[in-house]
């Protein structure tokens, strides 16, 4: 199980279950992740924009262009089907994971 | 976020993926643009915000990197899946068009079909004669035919066949070969009795299998030791296809015994399936050309042996280069090595002529006969239609893209309203050549139909001997359907794609698509005039082979080929004295004088289109009788002239009262008196015959010349003498019949089989199937360039009709108002009619002027008739024009009677 | 700066050879593996091709240490200790892992 998996799964799954409200720019998936994490979780914005684009190119996401709250020309990214499917299996994986490392954090 | 569906649409035509950079630098641009206003609003600083900004961030350039390379993998991905998906919807598209009307489509595709079954039939056609290679030649690229030229009364001549001696020479003396082959095709009786039939066998020299290393579907090959000079072994390796037919496949052939020609030969072996050798067709079987030699050739005492004369020409030769060596060194090699071999044939033979004066030269052509300098007229004619065939494939294809041209006129509209949606111009004419890829497919799988159909009876007639396989097995076939298919596909969607690139767009939005389709049709007209145009010349060429074929079976032959019939016999090693031969044939002569249905019949020496006999002649007071012509000796009984049908215009016919120890006689052809005695009374002229020390032969007679060797240009210089007072050349007799020969030949065959001694027998062939060749040519010429001209005249008025109805129906509204105005009927159907006929005027001059050009190659195949015959190129214009009119007169006729108010309203 | 935050969220390998040391005592390479899958209920599996070059890493850093040893077959093989730097570097990645579960706990909240 390599390390950087887990990294990219767990900000896939992060991205995913932010644009589960509807297409939603970079700027404003940023927003989602710092305010719903708080300080347990500092993603570093470029990480995220990189994920943004892999999963665009891998087609779980679908990107189009179009206009922000402000009138700017923004670039949206919303779930695909396929992206739905990836959230769940996602979100199951890390589950299981999180409640294995548990086990071994809690063996003493 | 809501809104974005609004936009979608606008922007789907992503321009900002297409610029990777630019779309990742606007997307962050933006980011950092709501960050800094966030941390503004904040209460931080301007510095402070950028700064937090970046931090929050991370690797911005690392970053940037990261996703432009991502974007451009991904667009890349995103191109190619929207033209596959673009392709299939397009097909879709375009096969739904198709459906919704299956007139157009069943039109196009006949028509297309036909362009591209002419072409593959050529094709199929062609292909053995100049293009494919033998099956299972090791190396096609370094094996030539073998070629030598002398030069005859300054022109140059190359022969057909070479001694045994000249193969020895030149397989001895040359350095830039890997295996030099001698083979001779010939026609063999095989089998015994009633069984037995004659079939080609080829005799090839050992090293043929080093040029054909083929593995044998049974058995053995023959070995270098079982084809040594003078007597090789009595061995055959069968082919497959006699195998199979005539052996019943059967495994246990090996060393059973096949009575071929006047030898008993042991099967050694039988030859894979595909392996033809050098010809077009498979052999019955293959043995060694030493034993070949035996079995064809009496022993006639030194240096008249088969392996020791230069004279005996028999071999043809074709050799595999050595690696690396090029054809114009091997060629230079094979000169020297030349040379040298006339030194030693004219060593042998002095009084021959000095070599310098020959000016001998080598030449190595490829590996298919007719592609070397001894083309047959066949594959001229051959390579004729090849261009025909092209000539109606681009009529099609004029014709196709003119209905296609026309269908997208009238989706114009359609197409402009589409084009300032945004549909891309390249969108469009992959939607349009994809229609057009369909329809050539469609054409072509129609096309092949024809050419497996068409192309059995084409090459019946032009290539009678070559081995025919399957139109759809042949890959090379198919590849060049295919192949004519894009061709196709390409010129039928050009006319419509250079429409859509032209169009104008709010021009064709304004206007109702009348006007601009007025307009348009101009790229339609010049297809029209195109084809009008290359049927012309279709038409010129088919009128002009027509009169040839007319004037060739005008020529009057000096002899009633239809009710002849040449009886030849093979004496197959029944051992006949000279006498014996000539008392055999005196019998058949007589036997077949008794039988039911025969008029007359007669010994002869010479038969046309077959064989001739020639002797040297001396004329008193003339210097060299040979210098006026090649005279050809006919020897025969009393009963030939009644048995040719050839007429006595002077004198006095010969018969079998003109024997041994009366008058010497002569009968000579018109050609041949007025060749030797221009202006005198032949008869009673002396002539010696094979010497000048003999005594004189007085002419008696007179007789009207006779087509020998060529249809076309015969000098007919021929003589005739009683067979008893010079006794040559027994081979066989004439028997002139009632009814057609064709009907008799078999049964006179039969009839006179029994007389005749051991293993010798008979064939019968009627003299017209001699002739038939010679025909040939020009019966094909005029039957393809009928058929193809009469399809493009059909093709081109169908054109011309719907253009006319066409240009008609767009200026409905002006004719009307012409109508309303008082125009009468005739006026209108002049408008009409009168742009047609410049249409045709325009087409009937650029065909002739195309047929005039084409005159200067066109002429050596024709007969008497000239390429720019006035008659034959005004008749064709006429008909073109007549044709015009009648194509375009009912459109016109349409037009005068519009009722001006519904054209008028119909706006 | 920026560098520091990525290892927070680098993966867990770490945190479970450390913890496994800090439990279990000096312990072979195959024992470490062998700990993480039994106390793991089989769920996790460490490699040995990612697990020896952490436990080198880590040695470099100073976390754990090495010494050669006899296994109970008898066998020899290197030891792994933790240093007390490492007793310190497990308790900030327990503490980060702790932080990055309660993280994407509140985002998986959202249903």
């Amino acid at each position: 199980m390599a390390d950087l998996d887990l990294l990219q799964g767990t900000l896939d799954l992060i991205i995913l279950k932010a644009l589960i409200w509807g297409p939603s720019h970079g700027y404003a998936v940023a927003r989602w992740v710092a305010d719903t994490t708080g300080d347990d979780l500092q993603v570093e914005e470029g990480a995220l924009y990189t994920a943004l684009h892999r999963m665009e190119k891998r087609g779980w996401i679908a990107a189009e262009w179009g206009l922000s709250e402000n009138n700017r020309k923004a670039k949206y990214y919303q779930l695909t089907s396929t992206g739905r499917n990836q959230l769940h299996t996602k979100t199951e994986m890390w589950n299981r994971y999180a409640r294995a490392v548990g086990r071994v954090l809690q063996t003493s | 976020m809501t809104m974005l569906p609004r936009f979608r649409r606008l922007f789907r035509i992503d321009r900002g993926a297409v610029d990777v950079p630019v779309a990742v630098a606007d997307e962050l641009q933006f980011h950092f643009d709501m960050t800094i206003d966030e941390l503004l609003a904040a209460g931080k600083s301007r510095e402070e915000a950028t700064r937090e900004a970046h931090r929050r961030f991370g690797d911005l350039e690392q970053t940037r990197l990261g996703l432009q390379h991502i974007g451009r993998v991904r667009v890349t991905r995103e191109r190619r899946a929207q033209w596959w998906s673009g392709m299939s919807q397009d097909l879709r598209y375009a096969l739904r068009g198709l459906r919704l009307s299956p007139g157009f489509t069943i039109g196009v595709m006949l028509t297309l079909g036909l362009g591209i079954g002419a072409n593959a039939t050529m094709f199929s056609i062609i292909d053995p004669l100049l293009f494919r290679a033998p099956s299972h030649l090791a190396h096609p690229d370094l094996v030539n035919r073998v070629h030598l030229a002398t030069q005859y009364q300054g022109k140059e001549f190359f022969r057909a066949n070479y001694s045994y001696r000249t193969f020895l020479d030149l397989s001895r003396d040359t350095h830039s070969f890997a295996d030099f082959v001698g083979y001779w095709p010939r026609n063999l009786a095989v089998g015994d009795g009633t069984e037995t039939q004659e079939r080609r066998v080829t005799g090839v020299s050992a090293s043929f299998w080093q040029l054909f290393p083929v593995r044998p579907e049974l058995g053995r090959l023959f070995s270098a030791q079982e084809d040594k000079v003078p007597f090789g072994e009595n061995v055959i390796v069968v082919s497959w296809p006699y195998w199979q037919s005539q052996l019943g496949g059967r495994r246990d052939v090996l060393g059973q015994h096949l009575h071929i020609g006047k030898l008993d030969y042991t099967i050694i072996g039988v030859a894979p399936r595909d392996l033809i050798g050098l010809e077009l067709t498979h052999p019955m079987g293959f043995v060694p050309l030493t034993s070949m030699a035996t079995n064809s050739f009496e022993d006639r005492g030194a240096g008249r042996r088969y392996y020791d004369s230069y004279s005996m020409n028999w071999l043809q030769l074709v050799a595999e280069r050595k690696p690396g060596v090029s054809v114009a060194a091997a060629t230079a090699d094979l000169q020297q090595a030349m040379i040298r071999s006339l030194e030693q044939k004219s060593a042998l033979q002095p009084g021959s002529d000095p070599i310098a004066s020959l000016k001998p030269r080598a030449m190595l052509s490829p590996i298919q006969f007719e592609a070397g300098p001894n083309r047959s007229t066949a594959t001229k004619v051959g390579t004729w239609l090849v261009g025909v065939a092209l000539l109606v494939l681009v009529i099609a294809c004029a014709n196709v893209g003119n209905l296609l041209l026309a269908r997208a006129l009238r989706r114009r509209r359609e197409i402009a309203l589409r084009l300032a949606l945004g549909v891309t111009r390249g969108r469009l004419l992959a939607q349009l050549l994809t229609e057009s890829l369909l329809l050539a497919t469609l054409g072509a799988g129609f096309g092949l139909l024809l050419a497996s159909w068409g192309g059995s009876v084409v090459r019946h007639t032009l290539t009678p001997d070559a081995e025919a396989g399957g139109v759809f097995s042949d890959p090379r076939m198919l590849a060049f359907a295919a192949l004519t298919m894009l061709v196709a596909a390409l010129l039928c969607g050009v006319a419509p794609a250079v429409m859509v690139l032209r169009a104008d767009l709010a021009g064709a939005l304004k206007s109702g698509s009348r006007e601009g389709g007025y307009h348009r049709s101009r790229l339609r007209v010049g297809l029209l005039v195109v084809q009008g145009a290359l049927s012309v010349v279709l038409l010129v060429g088919a009128a002009l082979f027509v009169s040839s074929l007319r004037q060739v079976r005008a020529q009057p032959l000096g002899y009633d080929a239809d009710k002849v019939t040449y009886v030849e016999q093979n004496l197959r090693g029944t051992a006949l004295t000279d006498d014996q031969r000539y008392l055999l044939l005196d019998r058949l002569v007589q036997r077949a004088q008794e039988l039911p249905g025969v008029v007359a019949a007669s010994r002869t020496t010479s038969v046309p289109f077959y064989m001739d006999w020639g002797e040297p002649l001396f004329v008193p007071g003339i210097d060299s009788v040979s210098k006026r012509g090649d005279f050809v000796l006919q020897a025969v009984t009393g009963g030939y002239f009644r048995t040719m049908g050839t007429r006595i215009v002077q004198g006095r016919a010969l018969s079998d009262a003109d024997r041994a120890g009366t008058e010497m006689v002569m009968v000579v052809s018109q050609s041949m008196a007025r060749a030797l005695w221009p202006g005198e009374n032949p008869i009673g002229k002396c002539v010696k015959i094979a010497a000048d020390t003999l005594p004189c032969r007085g002419v008696v007679g007179v007789a009207e010349d006779i087509k020998r060797g060529s249809l076309s240009d015969d000098p007919g210089l021929m003589y005739y003498v009683p067979i008893l007072q010079y006794p040559v050349g027994a081979f066989g007799i004439f028997v002139r019949t009632s009814a057609p020969a064709t009907e008799t030949a078999d049964g006179i065959r039969r009839a006179l089989q029994a007389e005749m001694p051991g293993n010798a027998y008979l064939t019968a062939q009627p003299l017209a199937d001699l002739i038939a060749p010679e025909m040939r040519s020009w019966e094909l010429g005029a039957t393809m360039f009928t058929v193809f001209g009469g399809l493009a005249l059909l093709v081109a008025s169908i054109g011309l009709y719907s253009v006319i109805a066409y240009t008609v129906a767009q200026r409905r509204q002006e004719l009307g108002v012409r109508v309303a105005l008082g125009a009468s009927v005739r006026s209108v159907l002049q408008l009409v009619v009168g742009d047609a006929m410049r249409m045709m005027a325009i087409a009937v001059a650029l065909g002739i002027a195309g047929a005039l050009l084409a005159a200067r190659w066109v002429a050596p195949l024709l007969f008497h008739t000239s390429p720019r015959d006035p008659l034959i190129l005004g008749g064709v214009a006429a008909a073109l024009l007549l044709v015009g009119l009648a194509a375009s007169f009912a459109p016109a006729w349409r037009a005068a009677h519009i009722d001006p108010a519904t054209a008028l309203r119909s706006e | 700066m920026p560098r520091a935050r990525n290892d927070i969220l680098q993966g867990t390998l770490g945190l479970l050879v450390l913890q496994t040391l800090a439990t279990r005592g000096p312990l072979h390479g195959y024992a470490i593996t062998a700990h993480i899958i039994q106390a793991s209920a089989e769920l996790l599996r460490v490699e040995e091709g990612s697990l020896y070059p952490a436990l080198h890493r880590m040695e470099q850093d100073g976390w754990v240490k090495a010494e050669w040893g006899i296994t109970e077959k008898n066998r020899e093989a290197r030891f792994y200790t933790l240093t007390p730097q490492g007793h310190k570097q497990l308790a900030q990645e327990q503490e980060s892992w702790t932080r990055l579960t309660s993280g994407v706990r509140r985002v998986l909240r959202y249903a």
